[in-house]
């Protein structure tokens, strides 16, 4: 392995906001993160280039954050998602959970809490990677 | 009907009357029975004693009169033996003869002593020496009997020309004028001449047997008392009774009373009066012996009659003998009056013994009246004393029985009562507060919509201020004052990140994660992390849980946040310190489980109460105002309830109500609707 390559997060909500101020959490270091603000721009840029993790919101008009989930674990099951929910329900939790989402994640967070789980999944993906031979 | 009222009115005494007055009654009627027959058997006892003693006394009496008889006869016939008789009649020496018969005449008592001469004419007659001689005397057919040599005595009715002959004196002595007597039979004649006479005569014989005359003594009854007074000494002894004398002897001449001691009214000898009818038809007419009770002058007598023949057998006179029936009258009023008085004594003595007896028996039965007055009038815990085994006494049982079957029945009603009013009062509690959880359940569900926009809506602007609050705070060399400020944005998110989180908690119903579990041990559990707490506050913890309770299905984090809220809300209610008393049971129907958390702080003010339940209502300076609202949210949820009781200023119960069977499982609510 020559010179790590940046890892690349994806922030998909709805709310502006919400998207820059997840950015501002993690952007430098090591991590690029760019935004979408509906499933189906995910979608479109997922496509474009895989990211490493990305963070969902659960509720969004058009394109629920479950679908999107659904779709992105259907495209690929190795897939890192975290999902984000501002009204956590002990049915969608599990349910994401069982669609395959590294964690969920409810609104407000702290900082640490989000730089804690997203550095969990790199590190699986690392992981993974490592232990694979290195992956797209 | 007068004699039904009077029947109605004796069976309307009281019982120890009627008692007393039935026995009264038997004995009354016994006693007079007695009486009766006892003074009849008692009567004629006695009458018939003094009836056989007047007979035997009439007896005596006969004799007296025989023995008189004998003794003129014996007297005559003595002196007829005598030598002087013989020469008088030889016709020597009359008028000595005269004197010397004159002397034993007057000696022995005689009214007559004459000779005769073997042809019957009278030679001497010694009353008077100068009366006149020689009339015949043979139709006295006594002296007709001595004529033929034989002695002869008995009694005789003396015509008034014979007396007349013997001197006027005679003749005036039997004369008597008849008396009227009311009961005495008629008779034509209104006086009696004739006399009644004893005479005895005695042949007078020379030495060689030949009849030279006949020696004739009389004795005339008429107006004589010698004899009816010595019978009267010898048989009665004389004897008086209140100055009358007791026997009393009389000699009739035909039915005409010539010698007698019975007095009349004036105290004179009641000669010249008569016999009754009756006596004369038996005694005279049928000759025979009559004895009976008989009004004789002036009083009631017992008496008896006997006939007097003369020496032909024709019934000449009577003798009577007679007791006076005062004394026996008064021996048998006084045995009467002793046996009245032992009877009197009897009665009262049994009238004492009787209402002894009779207040015996109706004592008990006035004390079980007054008993069940008593009972009837509530005092169910009064009993009889049951000491006797009679009827009395096991009716005084068999009453104490009735009377516990009694309390016991009144204690169950009672009970019953209480309990039917408490239960009245528990589902009026319930209905009301039913109604109640229906305004608070709409309040919730509709509240539960809200909370899930609401929250998603508020959380997405705290999760930027949150993160770049906290991104600022990251940056190095920050002002203090600017730190501060940084610090004082990020706590306040938190904080609205809690509220909101409650909000959701209380809006989000997450699936419980029942299992069978003893609801103590949440109990037990929830109390132990709550001790330490609560003796710094001063406050005593008591438990009083029913170990027997059967495990149910809860979810048993869920329940003890539920406890773990109501446990702080009741220490928050005493700052000054209090007692806290959890207890746990059996509801009374059997279906629920109840934990009581019973405090003794400031209570909740009446107007609170409804709100209490209500999402934000608080009362306290701190908390979110949801602990009440989302405990409540749990217990309905499993299906149960949880109810306040409050006064002000004394505490507060709150009953958690949990049914042994949950709801079920389509009627839970997993998740507010989106």
């Amino acid at each position: 392995m020559t010179k790590p390559r940046k890892h690349r997060i994806l922030v998909v909500d709805d709310e502006l906001t919400v998207c820059k101020s997840i950015r501002q959490v993690l952007v430098g270091g090591d991590c690029d993160v760019d935004m979408a603000q509906s499933g189906e721009e995910a979608l479109s840029k997922e496509a474009e280039q895989p990211y490493d993790v990305l963070i969902v919101d659960l509720m969004m008009p058009g394109l629920s954050g479950m679908d999107l989930l659904r779709m992105l674990k259907a495209r690929n099951p190795k897939a890192r998602i975290i999902m984000v929910t501002g009204y956590p329900t002990m049915r969608n939790t599990l349910q994401a959970m069982q669609l395959g989402a590294m964690d969920f994640l409810p609104k407000p967070f702290l900082p640490t809490t989000l730089r804690s789980l997203v550095a969990a999944a790199l590190a699986a993906g690392d992981d993974e990677a490592g232990g694979s031979g290195g992956a797209g | 009907m007068p004699f039904r009222r009077m029947v109605q009115r004796l069976l309307d005494l009281p019982l120890r009357r009627k008692l007393i007055l039935s026995f009264l009654a038997i004995i009354a009627i016994g006693g007079i029975l007695t009486l009766l027959v006892g003074t009849r058997i008692e009567h004629q006892t006695i009458i018939s004693l003094a009836e056989a003693k007047v007979r035997h006394d009439l007896a005596s009496a006969w004799m007296v009169y025989e023995e008189r008889l004998n003794s003129l006869r014996d007297t005559v016939r003595l002196r007829a033996r005598q030598e002087d008789l013989r020469e008088a009649l030889g016709g020597s020496d009359v008028a000595g003869v005269s004197g010397r018969l004159d002397a034993i005449r007057r000696e022995f008592g005689l009214d007559v002593l004459n000779l005769t001469d073997a042809r019957g004419r009278v030679v001497v007659r010694s009353r008077s020496a100068d009366a006149p001689v020689g009339d015949a005397a043979a139709r006295d057919p006594l002296v007709a009997r001595a004529l033929r040599n034989e002695t002869a005595a008995g009694t005789r009715i003396v015509s008034r020309d014979e007396l007349l002959r013997e001197g006027d004196d005679l003749a005036g002595r039997a004369w008597f004028q008849f008396v009227s007597t009311p009961m005495a039979a008629a008779r034509p004649e209104d006086h009696e001449d004739k006399g009644m006479m004893l005479v005895a005569a005695a042949p007078v014989i020379d030495d060689s047997g030949v009849l030279l005359g006949v020696l004739t003594g009389g004795l005339l009854f008429n107006r004589n008392y010698d004899l009816v007074d010595r019978v009267k000494e010898i048989v009665f002894k004389g004897e008086k009774y209140k100055g009358h004398d007791i026997g009393t002897a009389t000699l009739f001449q035909d039915d005409l009373r010539i010698s007698t001691n019975v007095l009349d009214s004036q105290g004179q000898r009641a000669v010249g009066t008569r016999v009754s009818r009756e006596v004369k038809e038996a005694v005279l007419d049928r000759g025979e012996t009559y004895v009976g009770r008989a009004f004789v002058v002036t009083a009631w007598y017992i008496t008896a009659y006997r006939p007097i023949h003369d020496i032909a057998g024709r019934t000449v006179g009577m003798l009577y003998v007679g007791m006076l029936e005062r004394p026996y009258i008064d021996l048998r009023n006084r045995v009467m009056a002793t046996f009245v008085g032992i009877a009197a004594l009897c009665v009262l003595f049994l009238i004492g013994l009787l209402s002894f007896v009779a207040r015996r028996i109706t004592r008990p039965l006035a004390v079980m009246v007054d008993a069940t007055g008593k009972i009837a009038s509530g005092d169910l815990a009064h009993r009889v004393r049951a000491e006797s085994q009679d009827e009395i006494g096991q009716l005084a049982r068999a009453f104490n029985r009735m009377t516990d079957e009694l309390s016991l029945a009144q204690e169950d009603l009672t009970q019953w009562g209480r309990t039917l009013e408490r239960r009245v009062e528990e589902r009026t509690r319930e209905l009301r507060d039913t109604q109640d959880q229906l305004v608070v359940s709409e309040k919730l569900a509709s509240l539960g919509k809200m909370a899930a926009g609401v929250a998603h809506e508020i959380n997405n602007p705290l999760t930027a201020i949150l993160l770049n609050s906290h991104l600022l705070l990251e940056r190095p060399g920050l002002d203090p004052g600017e730190e501060e400020a940084l610090r004082l944005i990020a706590d306040e998110t938190t904080r609205c990140a809690g509220i909101v989180g409650g909000l959701l908690d209380f809006a989000r119903q997450t699936p419980s994660q029942a299992a069978p579990t003893d609801i103590n041990d949440i109990v037990d559990r929830t109390l132990q992390l709550l001790e330490m707490q609560a003796s710094v506050r001063n406050i005593r913890i008591e438990k009083a849980l029913d170990r027997t309770l059967p495990a149910i299905e809860i979810d048993k984090n869920k329940i003890q946040q539920v406890f773990s809220n109501l446990a702080i809300n009741a220490c928050e209610a005493m700052p000054t310190g209090g007692t806290l008393a959890v207890a746990s049971l059996m509801s009374r129907d059997g279906t629920h489980i109840e934990i009581t958390f019973t405090d003794t702080g400031v209570g909740i003010p009446k107007e609170n109460i409804p709100r209490l339940f209500d999402p934000f209502f608080t009362t306290k300076s701190f908390g979110t105002g949801l602990g009440l609202a989302v405990s409540y949210g749990i217990i309905r949820q499993r299906g149960g309830t949880i109810l306040v009781r409050s006064v002000v200023g004394k505490g507060t119960v709150f009953t958690v109500r949990i049914p042994l069977i949950p709801p079920r499982e389509d009627k839970r609510i997993e998740e507010a609707p989106l």
